[in-house]
């Protein structure tokens, strides 16, 4: 019989902790070819995205079969950056088109900044209240906000348009950040699904402890949960970067335009005309870059503190 | 010093001591004090930006709104039109099948991806390195598939030339079409998915794993009886939100094929998306748009109850 | 959950009257200040130097007036237009394309300028015959002038040409008919390479096993216009898309000329000079030629800059073929400077818009070369400056020349035609369908004009 370690983010040297110790089963080496399979199909496109970026746009398509770069060259992330003088990218197959990029990047970060913390911070105060607390219409009134996920996007759209318009708020961060800063209903259902696995005890020796509501949310809900709420604030602050047709609607002009739309500027600007492959990847990877990085500086974080949530 | 072992009429819902009931009642009222406090931002949120545009995406609905010419109400032509609608028909269904391509490849493959991840390596890179594709946005995703799977330069068809598998038209076929789609978006949502499913498999407890080999049970076995139920609340999550988000595939459509070959890939909000801002039909739009918001009400609806998904058996 | 119900009807009910009243129409916020900012649209970044200097003469000249360019790719300018019109935010003065303006002419949102022109000119001899009319629309009225123009032919691949033996006279003189083909069809076939390196026109030429075709294919496969993909065939035969040539309201794509000429395009699909429209989805022609899959596409002059710039594969022009009836044809657009008709300063817009249409700007335009000036007095030196770019565009401008080309067919409800003539142009090419269902398709689309 194996003793089981706790839950360790690391695997300690030669050991891989859950498994009996001793080796190489036919189970084992299928388990780790499918996995590997995997992660290849998921890696394979970013190498491709970085063989395009560096590329030439007037010749990439010559040498499609080529699993290195057509004519090697910086130029793309110039253009990206702004750093390319208009006769450089237009010889290498850009557009010419103005790229402001610190100015893109810092809108996409103030944007989805916003958005994060206040769905995260009003989610969880929402989905605690339907997890834990009791009172008249709650399914009633949680399964209705349920039905914000079914509402196709583009029903919204329009409406919502027309109500920014009319406050006068378009193209301010307050028209991109406003109808995803109070409630998304993926946050309130995600939360309460984890606040619903905490056991009761824990709240109940509070309460005898003479602890209200908010301060049992506060003090022990949250803190417990950390692994589950950083989780949520990742995950949202990746979609809300990612997201595209709103801020194509009411954020359009140069001052709030956030990077994901200011990728729009690599597109076809002819009818028929081609895209600029090169600078559309370059920007791709650049784009998705703070992301990462925020991921890499978190991502530890987040796996070390799932693995305790919860546990008794 | 009433006892009140007799109730006061209908005043208390049948607790035992009148004193302890007003307390209770009292509780229960500065509880849902509480809760509206914890519960008012989203609410405001939720009536302001989903509610009040959905109703009055629904008046819409009932008007022959085309952008700037005279509107005026046509009460349920709209919907009639749409009963008799082929390309509505055809949208619906090119959706469910993508739905159910998607939802079935992405969610085995997640699973699977979770349960490897727990149980054979502990390393955070790994898990960083699935969920790139997530960092990606939507649109990009769409276009860098486009541009690998191409049917004439594409590296994809490259390399299946070179096992002598002729060029597949993975956008440009009718039978294609659907499936190519479904894999880009699962390629994309795959590790973000696999994720949310892993959080769900840490917070079941080690110990009875533990009991689990000692009763001699298969990781087979453990994986049917034990992870598998204990995981229901997560998956029911990941199963509403995955199916809902895939009724509502759009940028890859909107990005590559453009509902075609023929319509084989117009899927309905890419239809919508159509009626409103190319056709500029946008009363006729809001009405697809009421009956898609209805068709996944009841959808989601019957997945939570099939799955209890207010339950937890955890505790 | 009643209590809900209840209250979402009440919503509803009341939602019904703001939403119908929902916006004003625009030429009641119209005005004609002659000073101030004049916000400007384009796509097309590639003449964006050349207008960016006719801004700076024009405001040099004009201190009250301010212009701010925008240039907003093609792929996301309609759609922003028709925000930027809902959110009462337009442009005053935005190039617009003869298929789209006649739904701004239906809604009011376009300044017809026939009164102002009578006022202050243009000459209207001045514009290459033919341009101006296509901006004159279904009502009458005309709502912009013509800043430059178009037309289609031929691009190829000039080496692969030498090596089949191919002349250049030979390219500039091809013909064609739906019968045989003509001498387009041979040279087609002798571009087109199986992968044993067999041509089209030997024996043992494998149609399922080709490294190089002889034409290249658009997708979709030319819509309601197929402005580059077969109208240039179509017309050779006589053919018209509509009943008249502009704002018509029955089309013809019953015509057994059309389905014929459909019929021998699909043909070379078979024969194997034409890859399959499934594998044209998403590729562009230009990428196409450059990796040697293609020998020869069909193309507007408006992206030539576009295919001078290729790299790694020599291209040459030559002009459409001549058809049966003994010319040749070749579908010619122009695009145009329209003013919104809910602008606020549409006084000094207009200003701008005579500027652009004259002489002195259009001839920096000329001398950008991307595209040919309306103008007639301009066009040589604009395809003297295009020809120093690398490629020859006088087989494109020599139609207008020679009065073989016809326009495009602005008509209303542009955008459900070609929704219906796509999907039915794609069941036909890939084999789906017979060309006879074209005439159904044709009864779809006639249907639009008679309900209204």
């Amino acid at each position: 019989m194996v003793t089981v370690d706790a839950d360790t983010a690391v695997a300690p040297a030669g050991r891989t902790p859950g498994r009996e110790a001793g080796g190489l089963t036919p189970g084992r080496v299928l388990a780790w070819a499918c996995l590997l399979a995997i992660i290849l199909v998921t890696l394979f496109p970013f190498y491709w995205m970085l063989r395009t970026a560096l590329s030439n746009g007037t010749t990439l398509a010559t040498a499609g079969g080529s699993f290195l770069p057509v004519d090697f060259t910086w130029g793309a992330f110039r253009r990206v950056l702004g750093l390319a003088t208009l006769e450089e990218a237009q010889a290498e197959g850009g557009t010419g088109s103005a790229v402001d990029f610190w100015v893109y990047l810092r809108n996409s970060v103030v944007v989805s900044a916003l958005i994060t913390a206040g769905q995260v911070f009003f989610g969880a105060l929402a989905a605690y209240a339907f997890a834990r607390m009791r009172w008249p219409g709650r399914d009633a009134v949680f399964f209705v906000l349920l039905t914000a996920l079914m509402v196709p996007p583009i029903f919204t759209h329009l409406p919502n348009f027309l109500l920014m318009r009319d406050l006068g708020l378009l193209n301010t961060y307050a028209a991109l950040v406003l109808p995803f800063f109070f409630m998304t209903p993926f946050a309130v259902f995600f939360l309460r699904q984890f606040f619903l696995g905490i056991s009761r005890e824990i709240e109940e020796a509070a309460r005898l402890d003479g602890a209200g509501h908010v301060r049992t949310f506060f003090r022990i809900i949250v803190p417990m949960s950390w692994g589950p709420i950083t989780t949520l604030a990742l995950l949202q602050y990746v979609q809300s970067w990612n997201e595209y047709f709103w801020p194509l609607l009411v954020g359009s002009e140069r001052s709030v335009r956030t990077l994901t739309v200011a990728l729009g500027v690599f597109r076809a600007q002819t009818p028929q005309g081609g895209l600029d492959w090169p600078g559309l990847m370059a920007a791709t990877l650049v784009a998705a870059l703070p992301v990462l990085l925020l991921f890499l500086a978190f991502g530890r974080k987040i796996v070390d503190s799932i693995g305790f949530s919860g546990i008794k | 010093m009433t006892t009140a072992a007799v109730p006061a009429t209908g005043a208390t819902a049948g607790g035992p001591g009148g004193a302890h009931a007003t307390a209770r009642r009292a509780r229960t009222r500065r509880e849902t004090w509480v809760a509206l406090g914890f519960t008012l931002p989203t609410i405001f949120g939720f009536v302001v930006f989903y509610l009040w545009p959905s109703v009055r995406g629904l008046g819409l609905s009932f008007t022959d709104y085309r952008f700037f010419s005279d509107t005026s109400f046509v009460g349920l032509a709209n919907y009639q039109r749409l009963l008799a609608d082929e390309t509505f028909w055809n949208a619906m269904a090119v959706t469910v099948w993508y739905v159910v391509l998607n939802i079935g490849f992405q969610t085995v493959l997640a699973v699977l991806l979770a349960v490897l991840l727990h149980r054979l390596t502990r390393s955070v890179v790994i898990r960083g390195l699935v969920l790139m594709p997530y960092l990606v946005a939507n649109v990009v995703v769409a276009l860098l598939w486009f541009w690998m799977l191409d049917a004439q330069i594409g590296i994809v068809n490259e390399m299946l030339s070179w096992f002598g598998i002729g060029p597949i038209s993975f956008f440009g076929s009718e039978s294609w079409a659907i499936p190519t789609i479904a894999f880009v978006n699962t390629w994309r949502h795959l590790g973000y998915t696999a994720l949310l499913i892993f959080a769900g498999l840490v917070m079941i407890p080690r110990t009875l794993y533990e009991a689990g080999r000692v009763d001699g049970a298969s990781e087979w076995q453990m994986f049917w009886r034990i992870t598998l139920p204990l995981l229901r609340p997560v998956l029911a999550l990941v199963l509403v939100v995955t199916v809902v988000g895939s009724f509502q595939v759009f940028d890859t459509v909107a990005v590559t094929t453009m509902g075609g070959p023929a319509d084989a890939s117009r899927v309905i909000q890419y239809h919508i998306f159509d009626l409103a801002f190319e056709r500029l039909d946008y009363g006729y739009a809001s009405a697809v748009s009421v009956v898609l918001l209805v068709i996944l009400s009841v959808i989601a609806f019957v997945q939570l109850r099939l799955m209890r998904a207010g339950e937890s058996d955890l505790g | 959950m009643k209590r809900t119900t209840t209250a979402a009807l009440a919503a509803a009910v009341l939602a019904l009257a703001p939403a119908c009243a929902a916006e004003r129409p625009p030429a009641e916020s119209g005005g004609w200040a002659e000073t101030g900012e004049v916000t400007y649209w384009m796509w097309d970044a590639n003449q964006l130097p050349a207008y960016q200097r006719c801004a700076d003469e024009f405001e040099a000249a004009n201190p009250g007036i301010d212009i701010a360019i925008e240039q907003v790719g093609w792929d996301y300018y309609w759609g922003r237009l028709l925000t930027a019109f809902v959110a009462n935010a337009a442009p005053d003065v935005f190039v617009n394309h003869t298929s789209k303006y006649g739904d701004h002419t239906a809604r009011g949102l376009i300044e017809p300028l026939d009164e102002l022109i009578a006022r202050d000119g243009p000459d209207l001899a001045q514009f290459v015959e033919g341009t101006g009319d296509l901006w004159v629309g279904d009502d009458g009225r005309r709502y912009g002038l013509p800043k430059d123009f178009d037309a289609v032919g031929i691009f190829y691949n000039a080496a692969m040409a030498r090596e089949a033996g191919i002349t250049p006279e030979q390219m500039q003189n091809l013909t064609w008919n739906p019968q045989d083909g003509g001498t387009f069809e041979r040279v087609l076939a002798r571009l087109s390479v199986d992968r044993n390196g067999v041509r089209g026109d030997e024996p043992g030429f494998d149609p399922r096993n080709v490294a190089t075709y002889g034409l290249g294919i658009n997708y979709p496969p030319g819509g309601g216009s197929g402005q580059t993909e077969w109208s240039y065939l179509t017309a050779t035969l006589g053919w018209t898309h509509t009943d008249r040539p502009l704002w018509g309201t029955r089309f013809n794509y019953d015509d057994p000329r059309f389905q014929d000429t459909i019929a021998w395009w699909r043909g070379l699909v078979e024969k194997g000079y034409m890859p399959p429209v499934e594998q044209a989805v998403g590729t562009e022609l230009g990428q196409l030629l450059q990796a040697g899959r293609v020998a020869l596409v069909t193309d507007g002059s408006w992206n030539i800059r576009t295919y001078a710039r290729l790299g790694g594969v020599e291209l040459d022009t030559a002009p459409t073929p001549i058809g049966p009836l003994g010319h040749r044809a070749a579908m010619t657009n122009s695009l145009a400077d329209t003013i919104a008709a809910g602008s606020p300063n549409k006084g000094a817009a207009w200003k701008w818009v005579r500027y652009l249409a004259s002489p002195e700007c259009q001839a920096v335009v000329a001398e950008g070369g991307v595209v040919v000036p309306a103008i007639a007095s301009v066009v040589p030196t604009a395809e003297a400056a295009i020809g120093a770019h690398g490629l020859d565009i006088t087989p494109f401008t020599r139609q207008l020349r020679e009065g073989t080309a016809f326009p495009f067919p602005a008509a209303q409800h542009a955008a459900e035609v070609d929704a219906i003539m796509e999907t039915a142009m794609e069941r036909v090419m890939t084999g789906r369908a017979d060309v006879s269902s074209l005439t159904a398709a044709n009864e779809a689309v006639n249907a639009l004009f008679t309900q209204g």
